[in-house]
């Protein structure tokens, strides 16, 4: 399809609208603190819709409904368990770091695992590059997402609308840090909330009614509208694995986590998993049920799927498309999806840039640099993370799409478990963090690709392992952790209490 | 219901209730301070 002027019109509205968020958070930058965790002068609204912002992808838009239409309902518990996310990572994470924070000055987790662990340089390093490499990855996996729609919507060539896109997102990341990132979230995240509540009961309706799209799924495979698979993928045990990957592994997500260290007041925390639970939890259930709506729709001749490898993808464009022949919608809707994506790709370049800047600039290759320079600095890694994912995702080598299929499953292995094991058990050591950060992630990239490459080893067929990949190199990070930290000297006393770790959230 | 079989109804509703009362019981009982 070709756009027409008012698409045109509502697309670069909002354009300028983030360009204008970009432009008016840009005074409030005076220093680093201001521009990586916004001054931590965040409010309750702020906050939530920049957590749901982060967590709620250009994939969760996409490849939501994508699955739904693949699988059925036994992908259901992803609506469950990544609102949820949000509530673990409050919850788990972010009440003890807020509070730690407030008298150690954290700008980035990476500063409470060197603090905790006694690890100035290896585990600060460690964990940043990591933390880099996952982001990056993920990155091009988003600008892959906003390149599917604008090219639908637009008919425009692939360059030129990861150029566009890349050029709003990265002006008013660079120029107004995360300022301008919530901000932005805030606008983002309402758009996204509002125009899936929307639209979607639109589609749903079109395709015969929530009732007739169960009963056609029924007539299909009777598998489709079962809670779980009979075995394989979507069968009760990989659920299990599927519900803690994405809760704890988006939880920790370096793009996630950094987000509560911007908070103004830890009451925040009390209401902000439940809000952010209700209101993330109905758009993504209504997403879902649009891929539901494909299938009918497919099934009944309305439309045919392009005939690509990500097809199922194309499901919720389709369906606008197709239910809403009003073209001013579809302007709307891109704008729905650009939201999305920029809502993360905007926090994603802005983590690396913290990551390269504070974490390995400042704090591990020249501790006496000027405020002003780690600043410059990071405005500047916000400028290259952005191009230089730009130019991957045009031409995205075999290995890099295996990648971004791993990614949350490799944010997982490599983080949930020195960050859990060090907020709540004194006995985690230095060694204990290193051992399990760097065999989770070597382990969750090895059994990526013995599972996508289908292998078969020593009687073990990869493809049909029970879990999803990265439950095993989960397993596998806390192994190392509780081994190597019980054969190694413990951290001292001091550190321990001034951490607050221990078997408890808060001390009330 | 829905044209949905009982055990997804069930599962999937159980399993929401579950989570909105832990995170109300979150809510209602975290003080937290600064």
């Amino acid at each position: 399809m070709a756009a027409d002027l008012t698409t045109i019109g509502v697309v670069s509205l909002y354009f300028l609208g983030m360009l204008a968020i970009g432009a008016w958070t840009s005074k409030k930058i005076k220093n680093t603190e201001d521009y990586l965790v916004a001054g931590r002068s965040l409010g309750f609204w702020v906050f939530v819709l920049l957590m749901i912002g982060t967590v709620c992808s250009g994939m969760s838009l996409l490849g939501v409904s994508g699955l739904g239409y693949k699988v059925g309902w036994p992908t259901i518990w992803e609506q469950i368990f990544v609102p949820l996310s949000i509530g673990f990572c409050v919850i788990f994470f972010g009440v003890k770091l807020h509070n730690v924070a407030k008298t150690s000055g954290y700008m980035t987790v990476q500063d409470y695992l060197a603090h905790r662990y006694e690890s100035p340089v290896a585990l600060r390093s460690l964990a940043a590059v990591a933390g880099i490499i996952v982001s990056l990855i993920y990155l091009v996996g988003q600008y892959t997402a906003i390149a599917i729609v604008l090219m639908w919507l637009f008919e425009i060539p692939l360059w030129l609308a990861l150029l566009i896109a890349t050029l709003v997102t990265m002006v008013y990341t660079a120029i107004g840090g995360l300022y301008a990132v919530a901000w932005a979230s805030l606008i983002q995240s309402f758009i996204l909330i509002i125009g899936v509540i929307v639209m979607a009961p639109i589609i749903i309706f079109y395709a015969g009614g929530f009732t007739h799209v169960n009963e056609v799924m029924t007539s299909i495979n009777p598998n489709l509208v079962m809670p779980w698979m009979p075995s394989g993928a979507f069968a009760v045990p990989y659920i299990f694995s599927f519900a803690i990957l994405l809760m704890i592994g988006l939880a920790c997500a370096p793009h996630v986590i950094n987000n509560v260290l911007s908070i103004k007041d830890v009451k925040f925390f009390k209401w902000a998993p439940l809000a952010a639970f209700l209101i993330y939890g109905a758009a993504m259930f209504l997403l879902k049920f649009t891929g539901f709506a494909g299938i009918t729709m497919v099934k009944e001749g309305i439309f045919k799927l392009p005939a690509v490898t990500n097809a199922q993808d194309y499901v919720i464009l389709y369906g606008i498309q197709y239910s809403i022949p009003t073209i001013a919608f579809w302007g709307i809707f891109a704008v729905i999806v650009l939201a999305a994506v920029m809502s993360t790709t905007d926090r994603l370049m802005l983590t690396i840039g913290a990551m390269v800047s504070w974490d390995l600039y400042k704090k591990v290759l020249k501790p006496d640099a000027p405020d002003k320079t780690v600043l410059l600095l990071s405005k500047i890694v916000v400028v290259l993370s952005a191009f230089g994912t730009m130019i991957l995702a045009i031409n995205p080598p075999e290995m890099l799409a295996i990648l971004i299929w791993m990614g949350i499953g490799v944010m997982l292995s490599t983080f949930a478990v020195p960050l859990l094991a060090g907020l709540y058990w004194r006995g985690a050591t230095r060694q204990g963090a290193l051992a399990a950060m760097s065999l989770g992630l070597a382990s969750s990239l090895v059994f990526g690709f013995l599972n996508y490459f289908k292998v078969v080893f020593a009687g073990v067929d990869f493809a049909k392992i029970p879990l999803h990949f990265s439950f095993y190199a989960f397993v596998i990070a806390i192994i190392a952790m509780s081994v190597v930290s019980m054969a190694t000297r413990k951290t001292a006393e001091k550190v321990l209490d001034e951490t607050q770790t221990g078997w408890y959230i808060s001390k009330q | 219901m829905f044209g949905l079989p009982d055990i997804t109804i069930l599962t999937v509703g159980i399993t929401i209730v579950i989570a909105i009362a832990a995170l109300l019981y979150w809510g209602l009982t975290f003080k937290g301070h600064d």
